[in-house]
Order: structure tokens, then C-alpha cells, then sequence
């Protein structure tokens, strides 16, 4: 039995999160680990950068807390619910500092990170080409995206970006052992890319498991334990996305939250209702029990729709 | 008046007349909204093999409730494949799929597209969400169907920022760049249909929806928008299409209003 990593969300952050670091989050729209982003909102870290395809509200909330400095994405909106207004205060006012973005397309910040979980400098691409995302650049300058003759001879330009290796990332995920091997299933996003080009990983995870277990369905694996610095066990820690097969999107949450913080009075009242307001995960799961009752809780609770199991004997 | 599927609205118009892009076994990567209820819609009626993938990774997703969202969970169960951005996009970027459909704060003359800003870049007016797969599936699918909210401000001659490749300056300049997806093939409005000419590559109108005058669609666009000498009203939808619009894909309404 290798030594447990099993810690809480405040030891994790605190440890392995430091001021103006390079920090990966890990998913697409489902299954974001909103435990660890309110810890280190909670913990003022300043001066990230924040790196992930395409940010959700979860970033619109660290922007406002003057967390972040810099954002690596192609992408920061809350989809079809709407707008988010810190980021857009931040990109238009510079409320609460200006920040930069380098834009990119969703698959670049995919290429930048495969790359860099190949250990491999930087990689072609088809995106981006003839877009002023050529034009315009952001702190990487000249080394955001180069275009270079293909050496092979099809006689086109391509799109070289470089590889993204974060100092540290972290994600939510159904279930991990002691040692950090998780598993995940559904809509991967990121994953398991992101994570992998990250130097350490931080996990959350909705159930902690066996390593046995874990070998028992070992093509479910989407980070290898030895990657992982920190596992916390956060149960609902994805609210108000959802984590496929323990709860739904919370779009009740969701619009909520936009229209909330909509202006700087009312993104600091939500926050320091549902972000400042409660110590940890526990205290908001509990909190958000009492705001809209437990039948709303179960409501978001997932069917089950079991999958068949497979055969791995030799 | 629930039950009377032979009024509709634009709404309604704009995503029977995105299904009715669609071809019987192609592979289609699909947003929400209105291009969502188009792509079902098709798979429902004249193309039970289009494959429907997201950017998420679903592929090949036969949903039982209509997703809300490209992330939905609800993607998942049933689909053929299930993986990530890397499964989803790669089959883009990879030039694999037929058609993806776009959306924009701006459109131009030869079909660029902008969701980055409105005004300066680096002081702008207005911030929205930036590329996400968009710039992806316009570079990677042989054709793309951009669907638009029709005002003059979001049509100009020339966008503030070009985020997807459209035809750029017209003419044969996109086949200088060897992208598999050869450009958009129509933009569907909340006004009318427009197509761009294959030699110029600038956008006219094909056809003006119904309650719609050409006229109107000319003052709604921010250049001399060239008309179609065939321009004719955009074919009504069937009301069956209207009836599995309203009563199997959005029975709660939530893409079309709420009933």
C-alpha cells in the first residue's frame, strides 16, 4: 500500500497552489471541480494564470476575486445561459485589474496540451489560420502561435503553438483511490490531456475507492496515481455542473448566478453568501439543503442507467 | 393556439430551414439552440443516418430528452462513443466531418465571422466569449452553416475582428490556405436565406422568410446586400415538422418560448 494523498480541499490548495503560478483546470462544462476553485478563492491566491479550453463561470468567479492575471482559453462564457459580467468587467474596465487573455481556438488549447503530455515542443495545426488570432497577441507575443511552411512539402503554411505544461492542475471526477489513480466517465473534456501535461494534479473526487477496485476496470483510468499530489473527496464538489451518474446541471444555480453578478454588488453579495460565507464543501452542500430544501437536492440526484460490465480475465 | 402547427414563427422557420441542410448520412457537429432543434429535427424525419457529434465527444448521440447545452449529460447515454474535446474536435480538425453549424455577434460580406469583440481588441466595447470550437469547425468541415440574428450591426461590410474564416477577401483567396472545409455554404437569418456567389464569394440573398420583404432585409444589412434575380419567399415548413418541433423536441419550450 503506497502512502495515502488523501487530504482536504484547504490543505490541498494551500500546499500545492502558490501565488502566480501556471494552473490548469481540468474539464469542459461537466464535471468542474468547484470545490477547489472556491478554496482558492478562499485562500486570495493571486497572480495566475489560468489555462483550460473553455472556462465556465468557475473562472468568472477567481477573475472577480482579483485571482487572475492571465487567461490561456478559447473561450470564456456561460454558454447558452448567457454572458458572465466579472470577466466582461475585467476585459472592458478593468474591474478589478485588467486582465490578458491569449485566445486561442478550443482545439489549440487541446494541441498545446497534448504536446506538452508528449513531451514534445510545440505541434501543427489547420486552426487559427488567417484569423486574427494571428494578429493580435497577448504577454506570449511572437511565441503565442507561429506560422511556418510545411518541411514536408504540401506546399501550405501551418499553425505551430506551443506546448502547455501548467505548474499545477486540478479537476473533479466520479471516483479515485488513495493513491490518486481516477476514473472518469462520461463527457471527459480536457481530459485526460490537460492533466497529463501538468507537472502536479490535484483530484476531487465524488467517491474514494479501493485500488482494487481501481484495477478492476483499469480502462476507465484517466490520470495514473503517480501524477496526483492531493486527492480530496468532495462529494457534489462539480455544483452546480454535473458529474454524469451522481447529479444534473443545476440550471436553476446557473442563471442565478448570472443574473446575480450582473452587477459588482450583486457578484459580491453571491459570493459572500456561497463562496466566503462557508468554510468548505460540507457547509455549502448543507447550505444549499437549507436555501432550496431537499427536494431540490435529490432532484439533481442521477438515474440510474448502468452500464454492461466487461470481461478483463486472460 | 397550441395545436395549430401550420403558423409558426421565425424561430421555428430558421430551424426547419437548418434541417433542411442537412443530407442523410452526413456527419454533423451541432451547437444548442436553434441548430440543435434543426439537426434532430432532420434525424427525426429525412436523414435518419446523420451522425450527430459534439464538441464535448459525443459521437453518433441519440438522446432521449433534447440537450440543453453541448455539454448535457443527458448526450451521453445512448451515444455511440463517448470521449472529450480531443474525440470531438479531433474528427474536425482532422477534416472528417460534412457540416458544422455557427453563430456570431458579426457577420460580413464574405461570410467572416467575429465572437471575439465589438470595437478594439485590446480595449473593447464589448468582450464576448472568444472562438471556442468555432474557428475549429470552420477550418475543419467541407461546409458551415452560420445562423444569425438579423440586424444591421451584426452584418456589417467588414467585421471588427475576424475570429472564423469566412471567404476573407472574396474571390479564391480561402483556397490558398489548404483548410479542409471549403467555407460557408448559407447563412440562415432571422430575415431570409442567403448564399455566397461561387465566384466572388459574396453573400445575396436566395430567399426572405415569409411575413419578410426584401426591402427589409436590405436595411437590415450594413452593405448593399446583392438580391437573388430568383429571390423568392423561403418554403414554408410543413406543419408536421412544426408538430415534432413544438410537441417531441421542445415540449417545454425552452428553445422556441415558452407556450
Amino acid at each position: 500500500m503506497k502512502t495515502s494523498k488523501v487530504m482536504t480541499a484547504r490543505e490541498a490548495v494551500s500546499k500545492y497552489i502558490g501565488d502566480g503560478m501556471t494552473v490548469a483546470v481540468g474539464g469542459f462544462f461537466h464535471s468542474i471541480s468547484y470545490a477547489l476553485t472556491h478554496e482558492i478563492i478562499r485562500q486570495k491566491k493571486q497572480h495566475l494564470t489560468i489555462c483550460q479550453p473553455s472556462f465556465n463561470d468557475h473562472a468568472d468567479q477567481m477573475i472577480g476575486a482579483g485571482c487572475v492575471d492571465r487567461i490561456v482559453s478559447s473561450y470564456v462564457w456561460m454558454e447558452v445561459f448567457g454572458p458572465l459580467y466579472c470577466f466582461r468587467r475585467a476585459m472592458e474596465k478593468g474591474i478589478p485589474r485588467k486582465i490578458e487573455m491569449e485566445d486561442y481556438t478550443n482545439f489549440a488549447v487541446m494541441a498545446r496540451y497534448l504536446a506538452g503530455s508528449l513531451g514534445i515542443p510545440y505541434i501543427p495545426l489547420h486552426s487559427m489560420k488567417g484569423s486574427d488570432m494571428m494578429n493580435y497577441r497577448a504577454w506570449n507575443g511572437d511565441k503565442k502561435a507561429v506560422l511556418m511552411k510545411d518541411p514536408f512539402g504540401s506546399g501550405h503554411d501551418h499553425v505551430l503553438v506551443p506546448a502547455l505544461n501548467p505548474d499545477v492542475g486540478y479537476f473533479h471526477c466520479q471516483r479515485a483511490d488513495e493513491e490518486g489513480n481516477s476514473q472518469m466517465w462520461g463527457i471527459w473534456g480536457d481530459m485526460p490531456w490537460s492533466m497529463r501535461a501538468c507537472k502536479e494534479v490535484i483530484v476531487s473526487c465524488e467517491e474514494i475507492v479501493t485500488r482494487e477496485q481501481i484495477g478492476r476496470d483499469p480502462n476507465r483510468t484517466i490520470v495514473p496515481g503517480y501524477k496526483v499530489v492531493a486527492v480530496v473527496h468532495e462529494p457534489f464538489g462539480a455544483h452546480p455542473k454535473h458529474c454524469q451518474g451522481f447529479y444534473d446541471v443545476d440550471r436553476d444555480f446557473i442563471f442565478k448566478y448570472i443574473r446575480e453578478s450582473a452587477t459588482e454588488d450583486g457578484w459580491k453579495k453571491y459570493m459572500d453568501e456561497w463562496v466566503y460565507g462557508v468554510a468548505d464543501r460540507t457547509e455549502y452542500a448543507q447550505k444549499f439543503v437549507n436555501a432550496f430544501g431537499m427536494k431540490k437536492f435529490l432532484d439533481l440526484k442521477a438515474k440510474d442507467m448502468m452500464s454492461t460490465s466487461v470481461n478483463y480475465g486472460f | 393556439m397550441k395545436n395549430d402547427y401550420s403558423n409558426f414563427t421565425l424561430q421555428e422557420m430558421m430551424a426547419v430551414a437548418a434541417a433542411r441542410e442537412i443530407t442523410d448520412g452526413e456527419k454533423v457537429i451541432i451547437g444548442t439552440g436553434l441548430p440543435l432543434l434543426g439537426a434532430f429535427l432532420a434525424q427525426k424525419t429525412h436523414a435518419p443516418n446523420m451522425v450527430a457529434i459534439y464538441e464535448s465527444g459525443a459521437i453518433d448521440c441519440k438522446p432521449l430528452v433534447t440537450p440543453f447545452s453541448v455539454a448535457d449529460s443527458v448526450l451521453v447515454p445512448g451515444s455511440a462513443m463517448q470521449g472529450g474535446l480531443m474525440e470531438g474536435l479531433g474528427v474536425v480538425h482532422a477534416g472528417e466531418l460534412d457540416l458544422g453549424f455557427l453563430g456570431g455577434a458579426q457577420i460580413d460580406k464574405y461570410g467572416n465571422l467575429n465572437t471575439h469583440v465589438i470595437g478594439d481588441y485590446r480595449n473593447p466595447r464589448v468582450r464576448f466569449a472568444g472562438s471556442g470550437g468555432s474557428n475549429d469547425i470552420g477550418a475543419g468541415c467541407k461546409r458551415t452553416i452560420v445562423m444569425m440574428l438579423h440586424q444591421k450591426q451584426r452584418f456589417p461590410e467588414k467585421v471588427d475582428f475576424v475570429t472564423t474564416p469566412g471567404y476573407f477577401g472574396g474571390g479564391k483567396e480561402r483556397e490558398t490556405y489548404g483548410f479542409f472545409g471549403n467555407g460557408p455554404s448559407a447563412v440562415i437569418s432571422t430575415l431570409g436565406i442567403l448564399r455566397f456567389d461561387p465566384d466572388t464569394r459574396e453573400m445575396y440573398l436566395e430567399s426572405y422568410h415569409p411575413g419578410v420583404t426584401v426591402e427589409q432585409v436590405k436595411e437590415n444589412t450594413g452593405w448593399d446586400l446583392k438580391i437573388s434575380p430568383s429571390v423568392r419567399e423561403t418554403k414554408r415548413p410543413d406543419p408536421e415538422l412544426i408538430r415534432i418541433l413544438r410537441e417531441d423536441l421542445d415540449p417545454t419550450g425552452v428553445f422556441l418560448g415558452k407556450k
